[in-house]
Formats: structure tokens, C-alpha cells, sequence
């Protein structure tokens, strides 16, 4: 059955269905009705929701469930996500599976509440201090938003790596039908035996992101990456429009990701050959296949709520194979189908 | 001429996304300097007395938070 729902509400009821049982957050524009959401709906399912004294104990809150082995979420936007950003460096150090919904906003600073995509160096690259990286997820419909959430609450978990939700405050306010998928019962959720559940009768448990050997600590950090290795194998996404003939394909995600296809729907009525490709994990970025496209496809056009950040993995994947210019919007400005068909005009002619 | 119709606008559901301004055949609506408790400009009634109450702002609103009221001749007195 379809509903009609906020892009917000349907990422906090698609947790609740993922079995997250605690949320805690502070709340921030665009993404408030996650928070009101989860006050309303959490504790009908026995789950915990607790509007926190800011930002940095939201994610300090979040490492503590997570560590007990309960599947937690906290949510914010761009700048309440950079509050967040120490803690969530210690989730990765710690390997606690925590989901974070970021509805980016526009910014440096605090820009304002309109749809943005400057996080993506914040999400993909870092953000926090050290060597880790998050799964990356970005939806560009309500319904793709609802799906993510629960699978970044089955990836986290597989892999003990935190997950953010990349939406921006486009997607988080929209409202369309949505066919909510079905709740996982709480005996599907597979057992943590690391968590921190208490140690009688068997040895205790330690979660923690602190080891002073440095040898030590290598060996783990090596361990680590030998995760983000294999999920850089196995869980990469993405989506494919019409690029089968494409002269031109367009490289977009999120929300721009869905313009790019009315881009793509607008130009072939011209008869001009342009296609889509819409990465759907940022991390790990999806390169192999952008980098066979890049043997037949002479013009990789990115398209982003940025001055240029996702263009960088474009660049570095197509490494020279092809052109590769790029079109953005700053601070909150959404360009419409037009304004990026002209664009797309400089590069093909029909 | 006077109004047929007026707009009220439940400003906390109001995430000023302009929908029900483009919508509005008569040029009625506009997104005000106000601010709502989310920090969003919320829409209002810019030109009162283009309005005719055809409701096609309240249809269109993603977010139910429009209300149209007709005006109508008052009843004689009994």
C-alpha cells in the first residue's frame, strides 16, 4: 500500500521498520520531523527517543546504544552534522554501527535551510580526524530514501562501519507516495556477540578507539581497511539512464540526480543523445563502472548543489578518458531542467 | 470589485515551497519576509482583492496547510 509522506518522515518510519530502537538528536531545518517522528513513533515500539542537550551528546548518546548492540539513529543537518563530526570518527574507531542522516543544507557556516550538496566532502572524505571512511547513501526519491534507511542499517551492521543517509532539504520536506517496506523482525536482526551486553559467564568485551602501540594499533586500522576494501567490492550502487548511446552522460545524485532524468527525458525529445549516471553509494564511489563508460562516452557533464565535489571522483575515475566539465548551483539555488539542458547544448548537438 | 475569497495559511505547516504562488491563477500569493518557528518564509496574501476563492492554492499544497474562505453577502436580519 502506497502512502503519501514527507521524505523525512518516511526515512524515520523506514528505521523504525529496521528494527532501530533508540534515536537521539537535537533539532535543526530542514530535518525536524525525523526527530518529531521518532518522539511520536519510537516509544509505541518500545524504543527510546531522546531530544539531547546538542549535537555532540546526540552522537555521544548514539555510541553507547550502539555499543550496547542496539540499532540507533540520530539525524541533523549540515552544521549540527559538523557538531557530530568528532563523535562519528569515534563510532568508525570504535566499529559501532550507527546511522546518521545528514539533509544537507546550504552552507559554509550557517548558510541557510534551502537544498544543498556541500557535504560531500564531508560525508565521503573524512569529516572527523583519522583514517575511516562511512558508507555513503544517497537517495534521490522519498521512496529510495525509505529504502537506504534500512539498508544502511543492514550494512552497518554486516560490516560494524557507520552509515549516513546523504539526503538534502529538497528531499527531506518533499512529499510522495511511498510503498513502506515491511518491517524486519527483531530475530532477522542478526546477533552482535561483540556488543557490550554484560560479560557474565563469558569473556568481557571491549569497545573502544584508543590503543597508545602503535603497532597495535596499525594491525587494527589494517583490519579496518581490509573492511572498507571488501565493501568497496561488494556493496558499491548505482543507477544507469539511457546511457547505452549516450553522447553525453550526466553524472548527479541526491536530488539533483532526479532533475538530471527530466534533463535526460527533455533532451531525447530533441534528439540529442544524453544519458544519466547516478551514483547511489558515495562511498564507496562507484568508479569501475564510470570508468567503463568512460571507454565509449566522450563527455561526462556532473551536475551538483555544489561548486565541485563528487566532480573530483568523476574526474579521478574518468582520469582523462573523456571530458568532464562540470555545472553547479551555490547556496541553495536548484537550477532548473532548462537551465542545465542549455548547458548540456555547449557539449551535443542534436 | 471585492475579494470573493480569503487565504489563511497555518504558518508552522508552511515550508515555503512556493507550490500554491505558482499555482494561484491571479497572482494572489507571494512568499513573505516572515518567518515560521522552522526558519521558513511561509506564503501569504500579497493582493487580497485578486482573490476569488477557487481553492486551487489549498489544492495544490503538498502540506494541507492551506484553508480558503468565501465571502458571502451577510444574511438580512430575521
Amino acid at each position: 500500500m502506497k502512502v503519501l509522506m514527507r521524505g523525512n518522515e518516511a526515512m524515520a518510519e523506514a528505521a523504525i521498520r529496521a528494527g532501530c530502537r533508540t534515536y537521539f538528536g537535537y533539532p535543526i531545518t530542514p530535518q525536524n520531523e525525523i526527530l518529531e517522528y521518532m518522539a511520536a513513533h519510537l516509544p509505541a515500539v518500545g524504543g527510546a527517543c531522546v531530544q539531547a542537550e546538542s549535537e555532540v551528546a546526540a552522537i555521544n548518546m548514539c555510541y553507547g546504544a550502539a555499543a550496547a548492540g542496539v540499532r540507533t539513529l540520530t539525524s541533523s543537518s549540515s552544521p549540527g552534522i559538523s557538531l557530530k563530526m568528532e563523535g562519528i570518527s569515534y563510532l568508525a574507531g570504535a566499529r559501532l554501527p550507527v546511522v546518521i542522516i545528514n539533509v544537507m543544507r546550504a552552507g559554509p557556516g550557517l548558510g541557510n535551510i534551502a537544498p544543498a550538496q556541500g557535504d560531500y566532502f564531508q560525508a565521503t572524505k573524512g569529516g572527523g580526524h583519522g583514517d575511516y571512511r562511512l558508507i555513503v547513501l544517497a537517495p534521490s526519491t522519498v521512496q529510495e530514501a525509505a529504502e537506504l534507511v534500512m539498508l544502511a542499517f543492514e550494512l552497518a551492521d554486516r560490516y560494524r562501519v557507520p552509515a549516513m543517509i546523504l539526503a538534502d532539504g529538497m528531499l527531506g520536506q518533499m512529499m510522495e507516495p511511498v510503498e513502506l517496506p515491511p518491517p524486519i523482525p527483531p530475530e532477522r536482526i542478526p546477533p552482535k556477540p561483540w556488543a557490550l551486553t554484560g560479560a557474565k559467564g563469558r569473556p568481557p568485551n571491549v569497545v573502544s578507539s584508543f590503543d597508545l602501540d602503535p603497532h597495535r594499533f596499525r594491525e587494527i586500522l589494517r583490519g579496518l581497511w581490509d573492511v572498507y576494501r571488501q565493501i568497496q567490492r561488494d556493496e558499491v550502487r548505482w543507477e544507469e539512464y539511457q546511457t547505452e548511446d549516450a553522447e553525453l552522460v550526466l553524472v548527479a545524485y541526491g536530488t539533483m540526480g532526479r532533475i538530471c532524468r527530466t534533463v535526460v527525458r527533455r533532451a531525447r525529445r530533441e534528439g540529442l543523445r544524453v544519458g544519466l549516471f547516478r551514483p547511489i553509494t558515495l562511498w564507496p564511489f562507484p568508479s569501475e563502472p564510470l570508468r567503463r563508460l568512460s571507454a565509449r562516452v566522450p563527455v561526462f557533464l556532473t551536475v551538483e548543489l555544489s561548486a565541485g565535489q563528487m566532480w573530483e571522483d568523476v574526474r579521478l575515475s574518468v582520469d582523462g578518458r573523456a571530458q568532464t566539465p562540470f555545472y553547479g548551483e551555490l547556496g541553495g539555488v536548484v537550477p532548473t531542467p532548462e537551465e542545465i539542458l542549455n548547458e548540456v547544448k555547449k557539449y551535443v548537438r542534436g | 470589485m471585492p475579494p470573493k475569497g480569503m487565504v489563511v495559511i497555518d504558518k508552522d505547516r508552511c515550508k515555503g515551497c512556493g507550490v500554491c504562488v505558482a499555482t494561484c491563477p491571479f497572482g494572489v500569493l507571494a512568499l513573505s519576509p516572515e518567518f515560521n518557528r522552522y526558519g521558513y518564509n511561509v506564503a501569504a496574501m500579497a493582493a487580497p482583492e485578486k482573490c476569488t476563492g477557487c481553492t486551487m492554492c489549498a489544492q495544490m499544497c503538498p502540506d494541507a496547510a492551506i484553508e480558503v474562505y468565501l465571502y458571502r453577502p451577510a444574511k438580512e436580519a430575521v
